[in-house]
């Protein structure tokens, strides 16, 4: 009875991985697969075939697209980091009516999908010449993530024990170096968490950049991506599908 | 100190937000001059706008269905890795490794898999029987399910890991003295590890459906709405509205969007709210 149990959780752990890992064998199989590889017919591509990558590198313009992308989301989690402790900090240590309504404000936001607001916003980027450029993103961005972030470090510095900072403003910190200084290094758990998961979030942002990224030139990854495949039948009848998914592939490794 | 945090969302989220209330209310299309104001016109034509209601129609099937089956599947997947054996700790990996990649990617890359003719499934099942072959990205019916599937196929690791760190946190001795007790394994789920999870299926329950009711990319990426507008949710229909000179209608339809998620997010709160447990 133990024994099959055993080999039951085995069959399951191993079926559960498969399914989670064959989409990316195709993935891998399509991109270094030639024109007539098919994978129903041989379960490796029979010619490697490597300069689908470098083609579709080109084709897509990725060198431009992953410079983009890293300016915008390093830029972007830099300041929700900046903005977000301190809005934590602010709203978990300086208790007044002011802190705790924008505090407030922020968790309900939380509740509003970034679409929503989305048309508003577009005129106002093209009133301050936001649109296209990396600042506006970058803010824009940041502003999505924020509610949360200044949420998950609000919860954390409120476990914390404020008398290190006490000892520092006795000793004439001002509150902020007391935050910078002494409070935000022991922060870093929160911190990791923040710039993994929103992170990854701004990196992959379709929804938001397809609006305020339009010119070619500020293209981010997905956005570069999604005008390659657009026209999605010709391609797929012109090119092996092998280059189109190297691309994703690409995104996955950076 | 919360200063730059106030500054940088009064400007980019409530501005645009009450900004969004007046803009609803008139006939504007988004690059001219003319604006008119026409009061509740945009919303009442929302609901006699057949596209609009079907819209929603998707947006509520996909809301509500996706944050479901996200988590059965991730609660199963938490007991399933709940071990510190290394095949298992693997297997997180791997089941949370798809929830790290743009939704927009996993959408093209399941459109290779599952596309008629040309699709990796195609292939491989006519090569098993000709006759047989997979369309179900064509067909109206089956096109939003597929996306449900794949929506929760990526996704799943995120709950899963919610309900693990919930399963890690619950202490061993609840169980030891369940089985003191005499209670079977099935009652040691229903009693000690089901309502202990309750703050964790909260924090899922809420994420996945204000996730799910907004979504845009992995739609996008595999059948754009279509076949015909079949499988185009409430995000999609205010991105195309938006950018064919309807911007008062967009934001009409997104202040009515926001509605809707309300009222299931209000739902789970209260339901929730009556079931908490202290430790």
């Amino acid at each position: 009875m133990k024994r099959v149990k055993k080999w039951a959780a085995a069959i399951t752990v191993f079926i559960t991985g498969f399914i989670f890992l064959i989409p990316f064998y195709i993935m891998f199989y399509l991109s270094l697969s030639s024109p007539g590889d098919s994978i129903a017919e041989e379960w490796f591509p029979r010619a490697l075939m490597v300069q689908n990558f470098r083609e579709a590198w080109e084709k897509a313009s990725m060198g431009r697209a992953m410079v983009n992308s890293l300016v915008i989301t390093v830029g972007a989690v830099l300041l929700l980091v900046f903005c977000a402790a301190c809005g934590g900090y602010g709203a978990a240590r300086v208790k007044n009516k002011i802190n705790r309504m924008i505090f407030y404000i922020m968790v309900l936001s939380m509740m509003v999908p970034g679409i929503i607001n989305t048309v508003p916003l577009y005129i106002m980027m093209r009133r301050i010449n936001g649109i296209n450029t990396y600042w506006g993103m970058i803010m824009l961005l940041a502003c999505q993530s924020l509610p949360f972030s200044v949420f998950l470090y609000e919860s954390f510095i409120r476990t914390m024990n404020s008398s290190l900072e006490e000892a520092a403003i006795m000793d004439g910190c001002t509150r902020f170096e007391a935050f910078w200084r002494i409070v935000f290094p022991l922060l870093k758990p929160i911190t990791a968490t923040v710039v993994i998961m929103q992170g990854v979030g701004i990196w992959n942002n379709y929804a938001q950049s397809v609006f305020f990224l339009q010119n070619q030139n500020y293209h981010t990854i997905p956005l570069a991506i999604s005008t390659f495949f657009r026209p999605m039948e010709l391609i797929i009848i012109c090119l092996p599908p092998g280059r189109q998914l190297v691309l994703r592939l690409l995104q996955w490794f950076f | 100190m919360m200063a730059p945090a106030a500054v940088l969302f009064l400007v980019f989220f409530v501005l645009p937000l009450c900004q969004g209330v007046g803009i609803s209310m008139t006939d504007w299309n988004g690059f001219s001059e003319e604006k008119n104001f026409v009061g509740f016109a945009n919303f009442i034509r929302f609901f006699s706008d057949k596209r609009a209601l079907h819209a929603i129609q998707v947006t509520v099937v996909f809301g509500l269905v996706s944050p479901f089956l996200l988590n059965v599947s991730g609660l199963f997947l938490a007991l399933l890795v709940d071990s510190k054996r290394k095949s298992r700790v693997l297997l997180r990996m791997i089941i949370y490794l798809p929830s790290i990649i743009s939704p927009l990617i996993m959408g093209y890359l399941w459109t290779l898999i599952l596309s008629p003719r040309t699709g990796v499934l195609d292939q491989i099942l006519q090569r098993f029987n000709p006759s047989l072959s997979f369309d179900w990205m064509g067909v109206p019916d089956k096109a939003l399910w597929l996306i449900i599937m794949v929506n929760v196929w990526q996704f799943t690791g995120g709950p899963m890991m919610v309900y693990l760190a919930g399963l890690q946190s619950i202490p061993k001795d609840l169980y030891e003295s369940a089985k003191i007790d005499g209670a079977g394994r099935m009652q040691a789920f229903k009693n000690i590890t089901w309502p202990l999870l309750y703050p964790s299926a909260k924090i899922n329950i809420f994420n996945n459906i204000i996730g799910s009711m907004a979504v845009f990319d992995i739609i996008m990426a595999i059948t754009m709405g279509g076949p015909g507008y079949a499988t185009e949710s409430l995000s999609i229909y205010i991105y195309r509205q938006s950018f064919n000179g309807f911007a008062g209608y967009a934001t009409a339809i997104a202040l009515i969007m926001f509605l809707i998620i309300a009222v299931p997010i209000g739902i789970t709160m209260r339901w929730m709210k009556n079931k908490e447990i202290e430790m």
